[in-house]
C-alpha cells in the first residue's frame, strides 16, 4: 500500500492507495504513530484509491478513531469504494466514524466541529 | 471446477493468494467487488492459522476453490495445532468507539461474507469449510 501524506487547512491528509491488508497494515501503523501519540492537527484518511481493507486494516483504523476520540482534533475519513465501505459497515465503524464523501466535505465538517 | 493451491505459513503469500484470485476472477467471470469478498475471507482465516500455528518453520496451507454453478466452496487445510474458527464468540458491533475492541472483526467478515462454515480435525490436520453463494452478476 502506498500512502501520501499532504496537510489542508488544519488537517492532515492521509492518501491511502492499493491494499490495507495483514500484510500491509504493521507498515502503515508504524507511519501513523507520531499522529496518534500527540495530535496536533485534524486527520482525514482519503479512501479514494483504497481497493481492499481487511480487519487488520480495521484495526488500525479502531485505534486511530480511539486516538482522537478525546479531541481536541478530530478524526475523518472519505472517499470509499464499494467493497471497503461495505467492510466498515458490517463491522459497524460507521457508528463512530462518518464518512464523508469527498476531502472538501471532510474539511468542511472539521471546520464546523 | 476446481482450483487448489499451497502456501506457506507467511503474511507475504496473501500477494500468492491475490494473483490466484486475479486468474480466477476472468475464468469465473467475477465482479472485482465479490473477488474481494472472496480475498477477505480467505485472508482472514490464512491470518489466523499464521497467528495460532507453529511459526518455528514453514508449513504449508492448501487452499482448494470449488465452483457449482453459483455456489462457491471454499476448503482450507493446514497441519497446524487444532484450532477451530467456528466456535470463537462473535464480537458486539455495537458498542460505543472507546469499548469496542480490535479482536474477532476477522472472523465476524467471514461469517458475514459466507453463508456456511464448517470445521473438521482429521489426520492431524485443520479442515475448514466455507461455503459462499456468488451473485447473478458474475456468470
Amino acid at each position: 500500500m502506498e500512502v501520501s501524506i499532504s496537510k489542508m487547512r488544519h488537517a492532515t491528509i492521509f492518501s491511502l492507495k492499493g491494499r490495507l491488508d495483514s500484510n500491509t497494515a504493521p507498515q502503515f501503523e508504524k507511519q501513523l504513530q507520531d499522529f496518534l501519540r500527540g495530535p496536533n492537527s485534524h486527520l482525514i484518511f482519503d479512501f479514494d484509491n483504497l481497493e481492499y481493507i481487511s480487519s487488520a486494516g480495521l484495526r488500525v483504523i479502531l485505534n486511530t478513531a480511539k486516538a482522537y476520540n478525546a479531541g481536541p482534533y478530530r478524526f475523518a475519513a472519505c472517499a470509499m469504494q464499494e467493497h471497503v465501505q461495505e467492510v466498515f459497515e458490517i463491522s459497524g465503524f460507521d457508528s463512530f466514524i462518518t464518512i464523508h464523501r469527498t476531502v472538501d466535505e471532510s474539511l468542511s465538517a472539521l471546520d464546523q466541529a | 471446477m476446481d482450483v487448489s493451491f499451497q502456501i506457506t505459513n507467511d503474511l507475504a503469500e496473501l500477494n500468492t493468494l491475490q494473483a490466484h484470485l486475479k486468474d480466477l476472477q476472468s475464468v469465473w467471470l467475477l465482479t472485482p467487488k465479490t473477488v474481494a469478498e472472496i480475498n477477505l475471507v480467505l485472508e482472514e482465516i490464512i491470518a489466523n492459522i499464521i497467528a495460532h500455528g507453529d511459526c518455528t518453520g514453514p508449513h504449508p496451507i492448501t487452499i482448494t476453490l470449488t465452483r457449482e454453478g453459483q455456489e462457491l466452496t471454499m476448503t482450507v487445510a493446514d497441519e497446524g495445532p487444532s484450532f477451530d474458527p467456528t466456535i470463537c464468540a462473535a464480537p458486539d458491533i455495537t458498542l460505543p468507539l472507546k469499548d469496542r475492541k480490535t479482536g474477532g472483526l476477522g472472523l465476524h467478515l467471514v461469517r458475514t461474507f459466507c453463508q456456511g462454515c464448517s470445521y473438521t480435525r482429521k489426520n492431524n490436520t485443520n479442515i475448514l469449510i466455507l461455503k459462499r453463494l456468488i451473485p447473478k452478476e458474475c456468470r
